[in-house]
């Protein structure tokens, strides 16, 4: 049955619709959850707020445990859900830059944007330096192709690296988020901050 | 506090579940032959030149293009980057590590469809996967990217596009003397060279990501 745009269910202006009404969904859910303070997104690193954690582990999940159960009871065909490429040297240098991306200005692209509409200032900033690395992205493009394409793997999943199957690969992703939600709440007592 | 522990209970018992039950089974290994029929009516195996044509010029190592001609032709003339395997030969126990994976996309061509056609009907009975067919084979390359027909001036803008960026296509083939010469002289071995473009329905890229 599933999934529906690949598979023709829906013409490409409704899945663009859905998607901008999705969209408009993700964005206010991180901005009621309060993403849109970088303080709270720097939270992360110093242990007294981990309601990123949270969120995107809970969101992560919901995904998880759905598409699975989706696809046992035939409702998706899960080989032809898009999965990310993976370049694996582009990935770790650009997790790596957008590790200190995050720690530095307090946001991730999206939770920017975030901040900027409802009119935070840094939030504003941080677009603005987006803006800057996609163009120098582009015009050093030359100076970076061979490492942004090296090392093509495809789609690989953790769960066939490592033998296992994609049930039990969830099962280990659940206790972790679990265990991670103890945790968070645990250092957000062990290293509380007044007003921020 | 106490919907925390009930959240955590029922994600753990749902993992629980998942982890119980074996991984679904709505796609079997191997394609049965109404299944086959569906998949050669709706023609999804095909990727257009355009495309193939967009691969190269990025030089994406997502693909691996595959000439199943005999070897005299491949060497006479072939794609850039393309592997021979004729279609004699694609049974042979060396080149199954090629044809039956998961992390390049193999686009197979031949002169016409046909060929390419044959080598991939046979490959998805093995329960491979993987494995796609350029449209219309070299000659409808040929026609198509490097010497495109103008349109005329009462097309849509579709059409314009479209010829222009074979032009441009055409263009950077033309200056990579290694890429392409002039031996390449279209057969009219197969029935139907140039077929009506279809929608495939392969795997849709979109880009995104979280945050």
């Amino acid at each position: 049955m599933g999934p529906l745009a690949p598979y023709e269910i829906i013409s490409e202006s409704t899945n663009f619709l859905l998607a901008f009404i999705i969209g408009i969904g993700f964005g206010f859910v991180l901005e009621q959850a309060g993403f849109s303070s970088s303080r709270k997104l720097a939270g992360v690193f110093y242990g007294y707020d981990t309601v990123v954690v949270k969120v995107f582990f809970t969101g992560a999940i919901t995904a998880l445990i759905g598409l699975l159960f989706f696809s046992l009871f035939g409702w998706i065909d899960l080989d032809l859900v898009y999965v990310n490429e993976t370049f694996l040297w582009s990935s770790i240098v650009g997790g790596v830059i957008m590790g200190f991306g995050f720690i530095i200005g307090g946001y991730c692209p999206g939770t920017s944007f975030c901040g900027a509409s409802i009119g935070k200032i840094d939030g504003m900033v941080f677009i603005i330096g987006l803006f800057i690395g996609i163009f120098i992205f582009n015009e050093g493009y030359p100076l970076w192709e061979g490492l942004y394409k090296a090392e093509y793997l495809g789609d690989p999943k953790i769960s066939t690296w490592f033998g296992l199957s994609d049930g039990f690969f969830a099962l280990l992703v659940i206790i972790m988020a679990v265990a991670m939600f103890w945790i968070g709440e645990w250092a957000e007592k062990k290293f509380p901050r007044e007003e921020y | 506090m106490k919907t925390r522990v009930v959240l955590s209970i029922t994600a753990i018992a749902l993992g629980l579940l998942i982890a119980a039950v074996p991984q679904n089974t709505t796609r079997p290994y191997k394609v049965n032959p109404e299944q086959m029929l569906t998949e050669i009516q709706s023609e999804q195996q095909f990727i257009s030149p355009e495309e193939v044509a967009d691969m190269i010029v990025q030089k994406l190592p997502t693909y691996q293009l595959i000439d199943v001609r005999n070897t005299n032709d491949f060497e006479q003339f072939s794609l850039p980057g393309a592997i021979n395997i004729p279609l004699e030969s694609i049974l042979n126990e060396e080149f199954q590590e090629i044809l039956n994976q998961d992390t390049k996309t193999n686009i197979l061509y031949s002169n016409g469809n046909l060929d390419a056609n044959e080598a991939w009907m046979l490959l998805r009975q093995l329960g491979y996967s993987n494995n796609y067919v350029l449209q219309g084979g070299l000659n409808y390359w040929y026609e198509a990217i490097m010497n495109p027909a103008s349109p005329g001036k009462s097309v849509s803008n579709e059409e314009l596009a479209k010829y222009n960026f074979r032009k441009a296509a055409s263009r950077s083939f033309g200056s990579d003397t290694s890429a392409v010469d002039n031996n390449f002289i279209p057969v009219n071995n197969t029935a139907n060279p140039a077929p009506a473009k279809t929608e495939s329905k392969k795997k849709k890229k979109v880009s995104g990501g979280c945050s």
